[in-house]
């Protein structure tokens, strides 16, 4: 309580100072705010609830800042129980925070109320909306689907030159690599810096998760994991033999990246197909239209898209992306909160998200053979969309996400370590971290 | 420097203004590439290799203004031959423009322009002001501890902002400061303080302490003294503390980005924002940077006489 | 400038009333100036001294709990820290020692008359007037491998000096260089054309050399003004992040501010990030005061 009482003293220090100038802005009331990072799909966002402003006269503004800033930003505003956003979509690993520390709405009831666990496809309930994994209690509903996939250069590809070369070289077809041993044969097929043409583009940004993002992939899929979300247990998972297989996959796909390839995400990456540098290119799927327009991407017509190839074991995984909407707690609007979701979640509402360009989750609209066809990357989509796995959503992901940031970057940019002993001090790290908040005591 | 012989020392300005032009202009490139950059095709921008020939358009700033999403196929043919000129480049540029009902939905760049405009130049305004009351109550009247008390205003801006801004976060919700112009004018004022009292304090040092006594015999007080007398005679290092600290004030982002969500926010946390979907939109990044320079450039400019004449600081003994 | 000194304009008559006096009229201007920056500058400081010795997060709502000095003692210990600071001499000696040579440079060329100096002196000061971050990533643009038109120019091929984690640190300061050596070009300036024409003039008279006259005229009365040049762009070195954290993620160009960044806004650890913090400002504090002390003797001579 000292804590707050010094606050006391300073505000009213500068209370005086400020009195005359903070008189409380009204004709507010009748409208909701919603925060999300800058991006296209916030701009479809805005343009969709300004047809819910016509039907109930309740203005809504959807702010936006910069990915960057994104979670510093929301962390800043929710720990201090700020009311300045009545909604937030937000990533998928802030439910633990979000749910432990009270900063969202329980939303179960409104889940039971609306059947929402049967309209939305499950992988997006668990990575969007439940939280802990398997409790059946809600914090967010869906509202962009995301996962990361693939765009291809088809024309190099289907080049009857390269594709005789190439089975003259690996002794198998030139196509859409069936696994990821031969995504990594292709990306060095292709990869020669002489004709400034690089073989794949991958995440390599580790300011916040993107890098994590597509080292998780390879780790997945490879048969590892990032230890077991419901006990803790890290130790013999996240350096099993597999983990570091796949950790060790992402390090040796480094290599065929374009130079300078070191701060790399979504941008970066799109940029590697539209300026004809990569043959394939790692990135989200909402990050895709840009690709499929020839004003954006000059290749438009020459670019395919698929779904994260299976590990040469079978394992099938994409890295979850995407955001669900929670309501702030501290929010004094969340009766009309709570009236924009009943809105949102509506069939027709999903429909015409689909149709703007927003990634609905609604099982009803994915399924429908009109969303598959309407874009060259729907199909990919919707298949990378069930195979999804996410990283840790604990309260403490940032600890963690930073710690294996750290470690992984040095490795797979500038080759110090083996992948063993960075997977081996990242259990370290994140055992430390779990025994902070005693996650072992039961 | 040698002033030798006429002749040499001729040919020798003669070579350094040279020089200077040179590194003026290898100074300029990069500010060079941005302003190109801002009347570039979005997939010129970032062309390999660069691009540094190319048909200019005026896109980057229709699309600096508008609120716009990427396009997956061209618009029908209908919809683009009934566009307005301006809506045509951003269909061209492979985007659309966002609308309610039929009027194009304005970017926020506008209201955060104002909201720069506002708060960099009232909080100049107040940082001087304080700035120079009390760096002439430094340089005139003698106090204990002069120099600690000075060091102690230095030291303020010493601060890594990250120390503040946690409990200047919490400080500022619980007296309802965020996201209010008045919560930024104040943190700017707070930070350029120590910057304009030693830069004053410097200049005051230099007036000559007769003047104001000549007119203290002729019946001034001092407070009239100091605005008749003193206040003129400082114009010019006002000036120069004017331009750095509206400078700073200008372009500061970290608090703006923190302190501020909607109503108060500045441009300089939205104008790296500009990014479509999945490619950094350089041009119209530009576009706002470009625009965003004008204002504190040209008053640079009108003040350049005064800039020169006035950061001595008080460091040179006449 | 000196018209002033003996007729005041209009002086009103004489009256007993001196207006308030001397000493209420110094208080008057300078206590709120002290006020203001005690309540806004250093309450926040105390503030973060108090949480520098708990186990504070923000972003939780457990209680916390005092612990004393363990998170200096730790910070202190940590090898990772001391990396940091490494760095951070690094990149602060380079970029300094760069701009002032630039800064220094460019006044002593623009020193002299000749046509539109206003203009071209304006000119050169363009790179500071603008943002950090939209300066860092514009020169992000700039240094790529790919699509940047540095490498073309100064033909490094493939070669990325910001990418590669030798250089990298060497490509933020290049970048700091160019955004601030127009500031000590500035101060320069300023003091080089206060130097009176009449000491040239003397040189001249007594055949000294050029280095002579550079040595013993130019520098020492330029010296203070380097010297609060030199004190400014530490501090602002020392604290740089913006610029640096939009540039490069690696860890060779992770300076003390991004690390302190990090603990306080990726890893909530509060508490420890307000006693780096403290660390971070006891440095500074030792460095501006050497700088400070030095300058007073300067100024004396």
């Amino acid at each position: 309580m000292l804590r707050r009482h010094f606050l006391f003293t300073t505000a009213g220090a500068a209370l005086a100072l400020s009195g005359a100038f903070t008189a409380p802005v009204s004709a507010a009331d009748q409208e909701l705010n919603i925060f999300w990072a800058e991006w296209d799909p916030a701009n479809y966002l805005q343009e969709l609830v300004n047809d819910f402003t016509k039907e109930s006269g309740i203005k809504v503004t959807v702010s936006t800042t910069p990915w960057s800033d994104f979670q510093t930003k929301t962390f800043a505003e929710l720990n201090a129980k700020g009311d300045s956003y009545d909604l937030i979509v937000g990533d998928s690993q802030w439910l633990g925070v979000g749910s432990e520390q009270g900063h969202w709405v329980d939303l179960t009831d409104f889940f039971t109320k609306h059947d929402l666990k049967n309209k939305f496809l499950p992988a997006t309930i668990s990575g969007y909306a439940e939280y802990p994994a398997g409790s059946n209690k809600f914090w967010a509903i869906p509202l962009e689907g995301d996962v990361n996939g693939w765009a291809y250069r088809k024309d190099w590809f289907e080049d009857p030159k390269e594709m005789t070369a190439f089975k003259a070289k690996y002794g198998y077809d030139l196509g859409v690599p069936k696994d990821q041993k031969q995504l990594r044969d292709i990306a060095e097929f292709f990869n020669r810096p002489d004709q400034k043409r690089y073989g794949v583009a991958l995440y390599t940004d580790n300011s916040y998760d993107a890098m994590a993002m597509g080292v998780e992939q390879t780790i997945f899929t490879s048969g590892g994991s990032l230890g077991d979300y419901a006990s803790y247990k890290v130790d013999g998972v996240v350096n099993s033999k597999e983990s570091v297989a796949g950790l060790q996959a992402y390090h040796d796909l480094f290599k065929f990246t374009p130079p300078g390839w070191n701060k790399a995400f979504f941008a970066e990456n799109n940029q590697a197909i539209t300026e004809g540098l990569a043959a394939m290119s790692m990135n989200f799927f909402a990050f895709f239209p840009a690709l499929a327009n020839p004003k954006t991407n000059p290749h438009a017509a020459a670019t395919g898209f698929f779904a994260n190839p299976p590990g040469v074991g079978g394992a099938k995984f994409a890295a979850l992306g995407g955001q669900g909407v929670s309501v702030v707690s501290y929010s004094k609007k969340q009766d009309l909160a709570m009236k924009f979701l009943e809105w949102f979640v509506k069939d027709e509402t999903q429909k015409k998200w689909a149709n703007l360009g927003g990634y609905t989750c609604s099982k009803a609209v994915l399924t429908s053979p009109e969303f598959l066809k309407a874009t060259p990357y729907n199909q990919a989509f919707y298949d990378s969309m069930s195979i999804v796995r996410d990283f840790w959503a604990t309260p403490e992901y940032a600890e963690l996400l930073d710690q294996l940031n750290k470690r992984i970057y040095p490795f797979v940019i500038s080759d110090k370590g083996t992948a063993q002993e960075v997977l081996d001090s990242v259990v370290k790290d994140w055992t430390a971290t779990f025994n902070k908040y005693n996650r072992y005591k039961k | 420097m040698a002033m030798v012989r006429p002749a040499r020392h001729a040919a020798f300005n003669r070579a350094a203004i040279s020089a200077v032009l040179v590194l003026t202009v290898v100074f300029l490139s990069p500010i060079y590439w941005i302003v190109s950059t801002s009347f570039k095709a979005r997939a010129v921008a970032t062309s390999v290799p660069p691009t540094v020939i190319f048909k200019p358009e005026v896109t980057p700033y229709i699309k600096l203004f508008t609120k716009r999403v990427q396009l997956t196929t061209d618009v029908n043919k209908e919809t683009y031959d009934a566009a307005p000129w301006w809506e045509k480049l951003v269909y061209d540029g492979g985007e659309r423009i966002l609308k309610v009902g039929d009027s194009p939905q304005l970017s926020p760049y506008p209201s955060r322009f104002e909201n720069s405009l506002i708060i960099a130049i009232t909080s100049t305004v107040l940082a001087v002001g304080l700035g120079t009351f009390t760096a002439y109550g430094f340089s005139r009247f003698k106090m204990k501890g002069e120099d600690d008390m000075l060091f102690f205003i230095l030291s303020t801006r010493m601060l890594p902002p990250v120390v503040v801004a946690i409990p200047m976060f919490l400080m500022y919700r619980a007296v309802g400061l965020t996201d209010t112009h008045i919560g930024l004018i104040i943190m700017y004022v707070a930070f350029n303080l120590s910057f304009s009292v030693w830069l004053m304090k410097g200049f005051m040092d230099e007036i000559p302490k007769e003047y104001e006594e000549a007119a203290l015999v002729d019946g001034y007080t001092r407070l009239q003294a100091f605005f008749k007398i003193v206040l003129p005679e400082a114009a010019t290092g006002i000036a120069a503390t004017a331009v750095f600290c509206f400078i700073t004030a200008w372009n500061e982002y970290a608090f703006a980005l923190m302190l501020t969500s909607r109503n108060a926010q500045t441009a300089p946390p939205f104008i790296p924002a500009q990014v479509g979907s999945g490619l950094i939109d350089w041009t119209t990044i530009a576009a706002g940077s470009v625009l965003f320079l004008l204002p504190v450039a040209l008053f640079t400019f009108l003040l350049r006489n005064h800039l020169l004449r006035g950061v001595t600081f008080g460091a040179i003994r006449k | 400038m000196s018209t002033l000194s003996t007729q005041p304009p209009a002086p009103p008559r004489r009256t007993a009333n001196r207006g308030i006096s001397d000493l209420a009229l110094r208080n008057l201007f300078i206590i709120p100036t002290v006020a203001f920056l005690i309540v806004f500058n250093i309450f926040p400081l105390i503030y973060s001294l108090g949480y520098s010795f708990t186990d504070f997060a923000a972003n939780q709502n457990r209680p916390w709990q005092f612990v004393g000095i363990q998170n200096y003692r730790e910070l202190l210990a940590d090898e990772q820290i001391w990396t940091n600071f490494v760095i951070t001499a690094k990149y602060v000696i380079v970029s300094v020692a760069g701009q002032m040579l630039v800064g220094f440079g460019l006044a002593m060329l623009l020193n002299r008359a000749f046509a539109f100096k206003g203009l071209v002196t304006t000119l050169l000061m363009l790179p500071m007037m603008m943002s950090a971050a939209v300066v860092g990533l514009f020169w992000q643009l700039l240094y790529s491998p790919s699509w940047g038109p540095i490498n073309y120019i100064v033909g490094l091929g493939d070669f990325g000096l910001l990418s590669d984690a030798d250089t990298a640190l060497y490509a933020v300061a290049i970048t700091d260089i160019w955004m601030w050596s127009p500031f000590v070009m500035l101060l320069s300036l300023a003091g080089l054309s206060a130097v009176p024409k009449h000491l040239y003039e003397a040189a001249a008279i007594d055949r000294a050399s050029g280095w002579y006259t550079f040595t013993r005229i130019t520098l020492p009365l330029v010296s203070p003004l380097l010297l609060i040049a030199l004190i400014f762009r530490t501090m602002e070195a020392f604290k740089t992040f913006d610029l640096a954290y939009v540039l490069s993620v690696q860890p060779t160009t992770e300076l003390i501010s991004i690390k302190l960044y990090r603990l306080a806004f990726q890893q909530w650890d509060t508490g420890r990030s307000c006693a780096l913090a403290y660390i971070v400002l006891i440095m500074v504090l030792a460095i501006t005061n050497i700088y400070v002390k030095y300058l007073n003797k300067v100024k004396e001579r």
